[in-house]
Parts: C-alpha cells; structure tokens; sequence
C-alpha cells in the first residue's frame, strides 16, 4: 500500500504547501481529499480522482510508447519512461468479468435486499486487457452478461461523482439526458 | 533441467499443529507457542537447537523475535517477518539453512478468524483490535473478490458449470471427515453445495474457505542433520512461487498467464519427479476455482477440463477423487473442511503422508508429495517433497 510520508496537499484555501495550483479546471488537492474521504488518494493517483470530480475517467497513458496502464503507477510498465499522462478514456467497452453480490460493503444507495448487486470488470475500447471496475446501472439484472457492451457514465454517492457503467445502447439517451 | 542446488539438501524434520476450530478463543501467540514446541519436539529438539524463526506474518500473530523470546530461544540468527500463504516463509527458512544463515529453522504459521470474515469474532471484544485496513466499496475485483471474477470468466469461456467447482467442496468435505484436526468433519452432497447460500455470485458459501482458528509449525533443516533425529526426513525437492505481470486483480490479462503458470513451468523444471510419480497432491482451495486452476495449470488435464478430470477420477465408492484410481486430492480436506490454514494444512498432510502417519488417511507406501499453494495472482506456490 503506497504512503505517504509528506506534508498533507494542502489546497490554496489553506496554509499549507500544495504540489501543484489547483488544474484548469480547478481541483485542488483539498478538494479532492475531502470530497473522496475514504478513498486511499496519494500522489500517483491523485490526478485520477480529481477526474471523477469533473466527471472524467482519466487512466494513465505513457506518452512515450503510448501505452496505457491501470491503476496509475508512477512509471509506464512497458517503457519506464516517467511521462505518465492522465489521459481521458471514452469509456466504451464490454463486460470481461461480472458478479453478483448477494451481500457485501456497505455504500451509499447500495442495498443487497434489493437483489444482487452487479460489479462488473470491463475491457475498456483503448487497449486490449485495459479495465476498469465499477457497476452497470439502469438495466435491467438478467441483461447484464459478459460480452455486454457499455459505455460509462456518472452517478453521485456521498455528494461526489462516481463513476459507473450502463448498456451501450442506452448511451445516447443518457449523454442527451445528461446535457439536458 | 533449471537450477536446483538445494535440491534434497534440506528437510522437513518437525510438525505441529493445534487443530483448528471456529469457536476458539485463544490468542495468536497461544497457538503459535503450542504449535512451535509440538513441531520441535516432534523433531527431537530442544529450544537450544533453534536459531532460526521465520513468521507468515498473518494478522495477530507475534513477530518472530518475541515468538522467539516466549519459546526462551537462546541464540537466533535469522528471523524475518514473511508474508501469507506459509510457502513464502518456508521457502525462506529453506534457503536460510542452505545459506548457513542457521542451522534449523522454524516456521510458524497461526490464523485467526477476525472481525471482517466472521461474525463470532467481530462480536469478540478482545478482537476488537484488529483493524479492518483500507475501506472497501461494492465495487471491487480485488483480494478475495477477484476469485468470484475470474470463475464467472471460467464459466463464460468454458461454457462451465456450477457443479465443476463443486466437486471440489464435495472432494474436500469427504475427505475432511478422516481429519481429527479439522474445523468441518461432515461431508456434503452436490445437491447441498447447489443448494447453498450465495454470498458473490457464482460463487456460495461452499466456495470458499473457512476462518478458523489454529496454527501450524514446522522445524526444517540440513538433510544431513535430519538422518539423526527422531521422525523420518521429508525431503525438500524443489520449491518455487510465482507471479504474471498483474498490477491489479482485475488487469489480469487472462486465465491462461498468472502465477499458477509460473509456479508450474519452474517447479516442473527444477524437479526430477513430477506428474507420473506423485503419490499425493495438494492443492490449495481457499476458493474452488483455484483447485480447478491447479488441476489444469499443472497439466493434469487441459483448460477447461477440470470439472471433466474430476468426473472422469471420481472414486464412487468414497464419494471422492482419486486420480488414477490412487491419488487422493487433499486427504485432509483442505481449506474447505480443515479451515482456512492459508497453505500450512497442505504442507503438514504432505509430510504426514511421507512419513507414514496420516493414519486412516494414509496414502500406502507414499514417496512423493506435489504441494500448490496459493492463488492466482501474487501467492502462487510450489513444492515438491519426498521421503528421505
């Protein structure tokens, strides 16, 4: 489990040194600590939660051979160049691995009493083997099956974005539903 | 034939264990103590022979320089902190008496049920500080969870079922009934495992291991030192773990390349005996889905075919496996009646087998033991032993 041993990011409402200005779009590590409270963020990763607050799913991508990895590592595995770049996927791809959970954590509008909760694995478009895991969302359970195909999109869970996955064919009335 | 200098040059001499149990209440130094002294008196020894001790690092349990302290070790030259699945640690004290890092070494390995895997011991006050680490989320293919992953991808790209994994519960929970030592001693039917509670589809209660209380010790050294104690050696042959590129349970490239294919190409090659001359195997079952994986990556039988393996050797009169009408797949029971020993159950059957003192489970006139433990992704282990 990586540590951190450094000061605490401190974002520019506080006293404290930060590592960077919050980005354009202006996320600051405070911010991001304190809206994903427990969620172990450190300095690899950082970039990538600060993508869920604008509702981007940014994996790591090296920018000298192109490769992408996940979860994001300070160095590209396949070249060890250092320029690893946070880099926004399109988030089309299929269901690779898929469960059902009967009972498991506790979250925020999770309840196993409903039925059993779907977690999906999926193989993202980018890359072959690339996936990123999280839950389908608005299908219906018998559905959901490996080889589905789907695109992401957002959901709130303790006031934050979270990302997750639904049916492709449903991606155009979500995006539209979304800008609307 | 890959390198192997150790091979046959350092031996199992000593075993303890305190059977394991779901009701206990003992600490883990209490266990680990009772182990350790069974294991070193079981060798002939004395605390003034020991000058190694190597921990598996499991939650709760002493480090190895205070184990070292309550046993009233006198000398000790090498006692590092390993990690879990007991392979890792005894590979360790392997190579610390190949190295003359010491001279005889022990292993111990104590498990404990803990708050976030079993109901009694969260309700445990004197558990209570155990810390449950990272917060998780439904979310997740990791640790634990990634088995249920990877057996629904079984499933799909074998066109499986349900009944292949089992057959391994059905296998273990039979032979569970011969060990005294065992958490569960009732076998189970396959309409009872299809009938079981589903906890992470596909996989049900009887899936997966069972937290239990217990702990195991073993006292390796010299092969030549072992001709003159108390118990026949038990010879280490060849010994390996293995990891595939995976930084995460869930980047897993397929089930065709992970630590199980490692373990099996290099334990293959540093070994003179294999598939053909094994006389007992054991392989891990923290989760059926592993044992089926063993089963083909070792190259029993090809991908996929497990299920059909276990079919095709099942003993009906027992109500078992026997592999070639003589093979028995974990005697003991395994992690899925024995409890959950993360790996030490394997690794003491085998040396009771080869011994000849597994009692009405013994394999007739054993010589060798092929013993897997571990998983898929970063415990995968081997080891082949044999009499000395």
């Amino acid at each position: 489990m990586p540590t951190d041993a450094g000061p605490t990011d401190a974002g520019p409402t506080d006293a404290g040194p930060t590592d960077a200005g919050p980005g354009a779009e202006g996320v600051s590590d405070a911010e991001v600590l304190a809206r994903y409270p427990t969620t172990t963020i450190d300095r690899d990763n950082k970039e990538f939660y600060k993508g869920w607050l604008r509702r981007q799913l940014l994996l790591n991508r090296c920018a000298a051979c192109g490769h992408w990895h996940h979860p994001p590592a300070p160095l590209c595995p396949r070249c060890w160049s250092r320029e690893v770049v946070p880099t926004e996927v399109c988030g089309r791809g299929t269901v690779h691995l898929l469960i059902r959970l009967h009972q498991g954590p506790p979250a925020p509008g999770v309840d196993y009493a409903q039925g059993p909760y779907p977690v999906v694995t999926v193989e993202l478009a980018e890359q072959e083997g690339l996936r990123f895991t999280s839950t389908v969302v608005n299908c219906p359970p018998e559905e959901i099956r490996i080889g589905l195909p789907v695109a992401l999109t957002w959901i709130e869970r303790a006031g934050a974005p979270f990302p997750v996955f639904e049916a492709a064919r449903n991606t155009a009335t979500a995006t539209a539903a979304r800008k609307g | 034939m890959a390198r192997n200098p150790v091979k046959d040059q350092v031996a199992i001499v000593g075993v303890g264990s305190t059977g394991f149990d779901r009701h206990g209440t003992r600490t883990s130094a209490a266990l680990a103590t009772e182990a350790a002294t069974a294991a070193i008196l079981d060798a002939g020894l004395t605390a003034r022979d020991i000058d190694g001790v190597v921990s598996t690092g499991e939650p709760g349990a002493p480090p190895p320089q205070l184990l070292a302290a309550m046993l009233g070790l006198t000398e000790v030259t090498h006692y590092p902190r390993s990690t879990s699945v007991v392979m890792f640690a005894l590979i360790d004290a392997i190579n610390a008496v190949f190295s003359g890092s010491a001279d005889t070494v022990l292993v111990y390995n104590p498990v404990l049920r803990l708050p976030w895997n079993s109901r009694s011991a969260n309700e445990d006050p004197f558990r209570r500080h155990f810390s449950t680490g990272v917060a998780t989320i439904p979310e997740s293919m990791s640790m634990a969870v990634a088995y249920t992953a990877w057996a629904s991808r079984y499933l799909y790209e074998y066109r499986g079922t349900r009944e292949d994994f089992g057959l391994v519960t059905v296998n273990a929970r039979r032979n569970g009934t011969k060990n005294p030592l065992a958490t569960l001693r009732t076998p189970i039917t396959m309409e009872e495992y299809l009938g079981a509670r589903m906890i992470r589809e596909p996989f049900c209660m009887l899936d997966m291991d069972i937290p239990t209380d217990g702990a195991d010790a073993f006292v390796v050294t010299t092969a030549e030192r072992s001709r003159s104690l108390a118990r026949p050696p038990v010879l280490v042959h060849a010994a390996t773990t293995g990891t595939a590129p995976c930084p995460a349970e869930d980047q897993l490239a397929d089930l065709g390349h992970h630590g199980q294919h490692v373990v099996a190409k290099n334990l293959k090659a540093k070994s003179d005996l294999w598939l053909d001359d094994v006389d007992v195997f054991l392989p891990y079952d923290g989760f059926t889905i592993i044992t089926l994986g063993w089963i083909e990556n070792l190259g029993w039988c090809g991908p996929g075919e497990a299920g059909d393996f276990l079919r095709a050797h099942w003993d009906e009169a027992t109500n078992r496996v026997l592999i070639n009408g003589r093979i028995p797949v974990n005697p003991h029971g395994g992690a899925l009646a024995e409890g959950a020993t993360r790996g030490s159950g394997y690794v003491r059957e085998a040396v009771r087998q080869l011994r000849g003192e597994a009692e009405d489970r013994q394999v007739p006139g054993a010589k060798t033991a092929l013993v897997t433990a571990g998983g898929f992704f970063f415990n995968s282990q081997g080891l082949v032993l044999r009499a000395g």
